[in-house]
């Protein structure tokens, strides 16, 4: 898939501190790629450049070849849903939704007939003539989303959505998100600072921290092989244990040697410098890929259960061990606080990822 | 469930209705019953009652002319207002420029001075004898001064300075409180700075302006001072009463005053529900809104410059009160500038009993009244917000009535009901007294600081009450600890907007005052009269410091208070 929308090494800095920095990203015609990370990494600074809300200091937008950088947002034609849906309070349903499409210079008919179809699209026909007060929240959601949609953006882009939604309606309403921008085709950024959100909608995601790309790409990839400790531990659950290189595999395999006679084998993180023997690094183990294991039995790790949890499906133990705490993850009841235990993989290398000791860096 | 309902869901004791009642009755005997009393008059006889002063009314020309003058004059005031202090509101809020700052503080300086002082500071610079009146004259090399300050224009310019504050200051906090996702909605819809200004800015803004119009209107409609000093032989509402009384004729005063509430009532009723009709509050993420940098290259540099100029035309009056009160008494005559400068009136505000007590009286009945009006403030507060009593409406609108009632209105009213003695009527003999100044200092200012603690009230949140009740605080003590120390911003703004207004009071001061209380602004006049121009600058200096201070410190206690809540 070539880039329709190319952000080219996109920096803006605010106060002396930048807010982001050489941000490069492309995004395929009719993909939806979401914008990941924890608050002020940077994510919606990033959108309100493609949107063309700020002026980057360095680096360019591009759509189809052709920079839009400084082309301001009423001409850069891309369709915007607001954090809070910014709904015009003193119009009606419907002149909501027409209002971009009247600068079109399109007939009144035809103005008409497109908003009555942007709604029933968001699934709220007949809606045109109330207030905007007199909406649920999830209706003044589809409100936004259909008056963006209305003028047929070349772009979407979404900005937490979904954020004031409650938990049931927010996972119907990604649900649902998703399908209709599929229906419709539509090349779309969404930013979310919600992990499950961004697995449920995406086709691509791209984790930002502290205003940098940390990784991006499929879930599943992001998910299973992270580049750095950061997206390990943002997607999904992992611990951490400390340990030191034993002997590096040509298949990126690394054994890990955590402690005396206990040898894992991880993969190693994606460009990672742990090329050496008797390096320092820091393990990441997800807490489905281990397992327990009687104490001193061949290959576990020891361990003291500091915590218990009950997560429905599963139970989850906090472990600590020598130079860290782990994670398990249990179908049943195995253990109690306090109960000595042993920790091993459960289908390694799967779910364990090593990362160079000296690249540790705090989680957001 | 509490007999009445909601509020911290007790049930109300005697003690509590006994307050309840208190309440009421003080509210109506001071708000409703002096109006009563007015009304009544205007329309008792020698032999019960009579029709004749509304048919002396409606039959005298002169009368309905200054009745309409009064209303087209505001009307007008309205649209000037609006026509300086909604773009300079969008000027200063929506671009960014070299000194945007200063500047927008400094366009809102004509609040510092009181009614009257604002029309003398005017006097001063553009009178037939004044600073820029001068200067025009010898630089063109008339014969005659190149204008005349005086009718309906004079009095037009001076409202328009002194109340498109109100604009400015509304359209300000009104753009603050906007979204400002919407502009930027409206821009990604593809609507450009025009459109979005006609279809979103200007239509949000709408109960701001509303707003606006409404304050601007009846400040205008009550106006005393410009149309007392300048109006010369054009008569409006506010001077006409103040002539019948002046006249004894009391009957044709209390129609007057009658018709004026009535044409003010009038106009209040649909602009305020106008106003209240739709509020648009934004769930935003508070973010202020961007301010768009100056562009182009002489943008950069002549919008700051036409902003600079601006707004030194605005504070040219607070200049030359300035000037004119360090110029020593009977030392500038003929020249255009004074060839003399030094601080000997302010030296004698100080050191003359007869000098001095203006401003002792000034500060004290400022005083009582702003404890008088925060007073009510807080006990219709409690009960119209927490309590929810059965007559919070009543309640609340008992508040506001003085809104609608012109300053002359009030002093009339007030001067005819207690100028007897009736006790068992509710009437005692207060004419006279510093007591009469201080209670239509408090009733004048009841609405705005009334508005001012309801609002705070309004946003407190509840469970800071309940949170003390439940660690064991009793009523007064949650009230003491927690809820007003929880107000003190808006009490601290209601208290100087109260205290500010007293301060300067002078309309109906003018009709209720004697030569021992009289205030600061009464003493002003006098020195005019007495041709003692600098000592009635220096006073109106003083006071203009006062009103800063007061502000001032209002507003850094209030900055404080949210700082630390934050």
């Amino acid at each position: 898939m070539g880039a329709f929308l190319e952000l080219d090494r996109l920096t803006r800095v605010f106060a002396g501190s930048p807010a982001v920095r050489e941000l490069s990203l492309a995004v395929g015609e009719h993909e939806i790629v979401t914008l990941l990370g924890p608050s002020g990494c940077g994510k919606t600074t990033t959108l309100r450049m493609v949107a063309g809300f700020e002026i980057p200091d360095s680096g360019r937008v591009v759509l189809d070849g052709r920079d839009v950088t400084r082309v301001p947002p009423q001409k850069r034609g891309f369709g915007m849903v607001f954090q809070h849906y910014a709904l015009f309070p003193h119009m009606s349903v419907r002149a909501n939704v027409a209002f971009g499409l009247e600068t079109v210079g399109l007939s009144r008919v035809e103005i008409e007939r497109r908003a009555a179809r942007a709604l029933e699209l968001v699934r709220l026909p007949g809606t045109g003539d109330r207030s905007i007060g007199s909406l649920s929240g999830g209706q003044q959601q589809r409100v936004a989303l259909a008056r963006a949609l209305a003028p047929e953006p070349q772009v979407l882009l979404l900005d937490e959505p979904l954020s004031n939604l409650d938990a049931t309606l927010r996972e119907q309403t990604r649900r649902e998100l998703r399908a209709l921008v599929k229906e419709i085709g539509i090349t779309t950024i969404y930013v979310t600072h919600d992990q499950e959100e961004a697995f449920d909608l995406s086709d691509r995601i791209a984790v930002m921290r502290e205003g940098r790309l940390e990784q991006s790409g499929p879930a599943e990839d992001l998910y299973h092989r992270p580049a750095t400790e950061f997206v390990a531990t943002f997607l999904g659950r992992a611990g951490a244990v400390e340990g030191l290189v034993g002997e590096v595999h040509d298949d990126g395999l690394i054994s890990c040697r955590l402690a005396e006679g206990v040898i894992w084998k991880a993969q190693a993180a994606r460009g990672s410098e742990l090329a050496e023997a008797g390096m320092k690094l820091r393990l990441l183990a997800r807490p489905e890929a281990l397992a327990f294991a009687r104490p001193g039995s061949d290959g576990a790790l020891r361990g003291t259960v500091r915590e218990t949890r009950f997560a429905g499906s599963v139970y989850l133990y906090t472990v600590t061990v020598g130079h860290g705490e782990l994670e398990v993850q249990a179908v049943a009841e195995q253990a109690r606080p306090g109960d000595l235990v042993g920790v091993v993989p459960s289908s390694a290398p799967a779910g364990l990822f090593a990362f160079p000791a000296g690249a540790e860096r705090q989680t957001g | 469930m509490s007999a009445w309902g909601g509020g911290a869901g007790r049930q109300r004791g005697p003690r509590d209705r006994l307050f309840l009642a208190a309440v009421f009755v003080l509210l109506f005997w001071a708000v409703v019953y002096p109006n009563l009393v007015v009304l009544a008059g205007s329309l008792r006889g020698d032999a019960g009652l009579t029709t004749r002063h509304y048919a002396a009314f409606f039959g005298t020309a002169s009368e309905l002319r200054a009745l309409w003058s009064s209303v087209w004059i505001s009307a007008l005031t309205v649209m000037f207002s609006a026509l300086i202090g909604v773009p300079l509101a969008l000027l200063f809020a929506r671009y960014e420029f070299p000194g945007r700052r200063l500047l927008g503080a400094l366009a809102a300086m004509p609040v510092l001075l009181p009614p009257l002082v604002g029309v003398i500071a005017i006097l001063f610079l553009y009178g037939e004898s004044g600073i820029a009146t001068r200067l025009v004259q010898d630089f063109l090399g008339l014969e005659s001064p190149p204008w005349r300050l005086h009718g309906a224009g004079a009095i037009l310019a001076v409202h328009a300075y002194s109340m498109y504050v109100y604009f400015y200051l509304f359209t300000l906090a009104g753009l603050a409180r906007l979204d400002p996702a919407v502009f930027e909605a409206a821009a990604s819809l593809g609507a450009g700075r025009i459109r979005t200004f006609g279809r979103v800015t200007l239509p949000l803004l709408t109960p701001t302006l509303a707003g606006a119009s409404l304050l601007t209107f009846m400040t205008s409609m009550a106006s005393f001072s410009a149309p007392y000093v300048l109006g010369g032989g054009f008569r409006v509402m506010t001077t006409q009463i103040f002539n019948s009384k002046l006249q004894g004729e009391m009957g044709m005063a209390m129609v007057e005053t009658v018709m004026l509430a009535a044409v003010s009532l009038m106009v209040l009723w649909p602009l305020s529900r106008w106003e209240g009709s739709r509020e648009y509050v934004s769930p935003g993420k508070g973010a202020a809104p961007q301010r768009l940098p100056v562009k182009s290259r002489w943008a950069a540099v002549g919008v700051p410059a036409a902003a600079g100029f601006g707004v030194f035309l605005l504070i040219l009056p607070h200049l030359t009160l300035l000037l004119v009160s360090l110029v020593p008494d009977g030392s500038w005559t003929v020249q255009t500038l004074p060839p003399r400068y030094s601080l000997e009136n302010y030296a004698q505000l100080f050191s003359e009993l007869r000098t001095f007590r203006p401003i002792v009286n000034s500060l004290l009945m400022a005083s009582a009244a702003t404890f008088i009006a925060v007073a009510f403030a807080l006990a219709v507060g409690q009960l119209v917000v927490r309590w929810r009593v059965p007559g919070r409406r009543l309640l609340e609108a008992m508040l506001a009535v003085p809104w609608a009632l012109p300053g002359t209105v009030l002093a009339v009213a007030l001067a005819t009901t207690f100028s007897v003695s009736q006790p068992w009527a509710g009437r005692f003999v207060l004419v006279g007294t510093a007591w009469i100044l201080v209670m239509a200092y408090a009733l004048r200012v009841l609405p705005l600081t009334g508005r001012a603690v309801l609002a705070g009230y309004r946003q407190l949140d509840p469970s800071f009450e309940e949170a003390a009740a439940s660690l064991g605080a009793g009523r007064w003590r949650t009230l003491r600890r927690v809820t007003i120390p929880a107000l003190l911003p808006a009490i601290a703004a209601g208290a100087s907007l109260a205290f500010v207004t007293g301060l300067g009071e002078f309309v109906a001061s003018i009709v209720l005052y004697t030569h021992r209380t009289r205030p600061i602004s009464i003493e002003i006049l006098a020195q005019l009269r007495d041709f003692d121009l600098g000592a009635a600058a220096a006073y109106g200096v003083l006071l203009m410091v006062l009103v800063a201070g007061a502000f001032t410190l209002a507003q850094r206690w209030i900055q404080g208070e949210r700082a630390k809540a934050s």
